[in-house]
């Protein structure tokens, strides 16, 4: 069980690992957010699913309200989460940003 | 205590301000001063004050966040530039504010250490709060007892500032007239967008789980961190969050303005009721033990933890009302007109 929990955290830290280097790296606003809102979601999710585990090394009614209130809060950012991606996309769109494109030899 | 997490947690908490100050730009400074907040959350959090943490995260990172959000929309984003300030008064000012840190930390040698059980006020007050207070109320939670049962004048006038602070905004911001309204200039109107269909789908799902959640909040701050001013606070931010994502006449078909002052006038009277309520049955003003005498099936003890539910719910309506009330004021320019 600890071991599950570990590699799932470690998983976890990865991916958080990964979108930070992607929001810093990537060239414009729209790649940067779809970073942003994949990678934290999975991540959240990779760190919460461990932490309601590690409470069933005695199980139990109230360990059992705890896992689940756990898996609640992850529900909610699988819900939370792409959506608030999805509505700073929307306004970075209707504000007129312009994505990024790979330069013609032309103009560079 | 683990003193690795405070001391990064505590460089963040130093970084954040000083970046709010800095900002240029007024919405860049309402985020990080969300993220401020949240890192205060942490930290109480760590410290062991879970009720603190509670209305941190949900007034300071989640509310005032939109708040700053409506004040910066109906104003302007970024600082205005403005003439470089005297050296003089700059080194009057530098001055003050290095000698008024100087004071402060000299004060603090004379606190006891964090935790140290023989400062006096770990000595005489608390623990009678820490062992009498199941004994004496059935209230597990001893801050929910503290704030609502022994000390609950205070938070009754604590209610009555947030009741006036919904009026000042009220009275400064509400345009009743036709001939007050100003327009802005164009350049502070915002295009008011397509309607986005996955954000309200979104919204529309989450709302009702949020305000069962806040509900719980209210009922449950006998047994676990949290209470009237949160489950109030989250009510309020489920409706701006329908605001937000839906439209502002949405939130002002369920929650007009009469409604919002009925509502803020009712808490506070429900919290003074209970209080009077006592009063007329010959207790001390909010002395719920003697609620005893009207509530059925319930003896002295019982009665105070049943009172406690009683003004915990009048805050939630009161705190709720107040909330949406500011919001709406501040985001339509006390026009009610159209908003965020």
């Amino acid at each position: 069980m600890t071991i599950v929990v570990i590699v799932l955290i470690l998983a976890g830290l990865v991916f958080f690992f990964a979108t930070t280097v992607g929001l810093l790296r990537f060239p414009d606003f729209y790649s940067r957010m779809h970073a942003a809102g994949k990678g934290d979601t999975l991540s959240s999710l990779l760190m919460l699913l461990p932490l309601a585990l590690y409470n069933f090394h005695e199980i139990n009614m109230a360990n059992l309200l705890v896992a689940l209130k756990i898996l609640l809060i992850g529900v909610f950012i699988f819900m939370a989460s792409p959506t608030a991606t999805h509505a700073i996309i929307d306004a970075g769109y209707e504000a007129g940003i312009k994505p990024w494109t790979k330069k013609p030899e032309e103009e560079s | 205590m683990i003193w690795q997490l405070d001391l990064s947690v505590l460089t963040l908490i130093v970084i954040c301000a000083f970046a709010t100050i800095m900002v240029k730009d007024l919405l860049s400074a309402a985020i990080i001063f969300g993220a401020y907040s949240f890192l205060m959350c942490l930290l109480w959090t760590e410290m062991g004050a879970v009720d603190v943490a509670f209305t941190e995260a949900s007034v300071g990172a989640g509310v005032s966040t939109v708040l700053f959000f409506a004040a910066v929309y109906q104003t302007s984003r970024m600082v205005r530039p403005r003439r470089s300030a005297r050296w003089l008064s700059k080194a009057v000012g530098l001055t003050a504010a290095l000698l008024t840190g100087l004071v402060l930390i000299i004060a603090e040698n004379d606190f006891p250490d964090f935790a140290n059980s023989f400062s006096p006020a770990s000595l005489h007050l608390s623990p009678y709060y820490i062992t009498q207070t199941l004994h004496d109320t059935n209230v597990p939670n001893i801050v929910t007892s503290v704030l609502a049962d022994y000390r609950g004048f205070d938070t009754m006038f604590e209610t009555a500032v947030i009741f006036t602070a919904g009026l000042a905004v009220i009275a400064i911001l509400r345009r009743m007239k036709k001939a007050d309204q100003v327009e802005l200039p164009e350049r502070f109107v915002i295009s008011e967008g397509y309607p986005d269909t996955i954000s309200r789908f979104v919204a529309r799902q989450v709302v009702p789980f949020i305000q069962l959640f806040a509900l719980y909040v209210v009922a449950h701050g006998h047994h676990s961190p949290g209470g009237g001013f949160q489950g109030g606070v989250i009510l309020g931010a489920s409706f701006i969050l329908l605001a937000i994502s839906y439209d502002f006449k949405i939130v002002l078909g369920i929650m007009n303005e009469k409604m919002n002052i009925l509502l803020g006038n009712i808490g506070v009277l429900l919290y003074a009721g209970i209080g009077f309520l006592c009063l007329l049955l010959g207790a001390n003003f909010l002395d719920y033990s003697m609620l005893s005498k009207v509530l059925p099936a319930t003896d002295k003890i019982m009665a105070r933890s049943h009172g406690m539910l009683g003004i915990e719910i009048g805050v939630a309506i009161a705190v709720m009302a107040i909330v949406i009330s500011i919001y709406l004021n501040i985001v339509s320019n006390g026009k009610y007109d159209k908003g965020l």
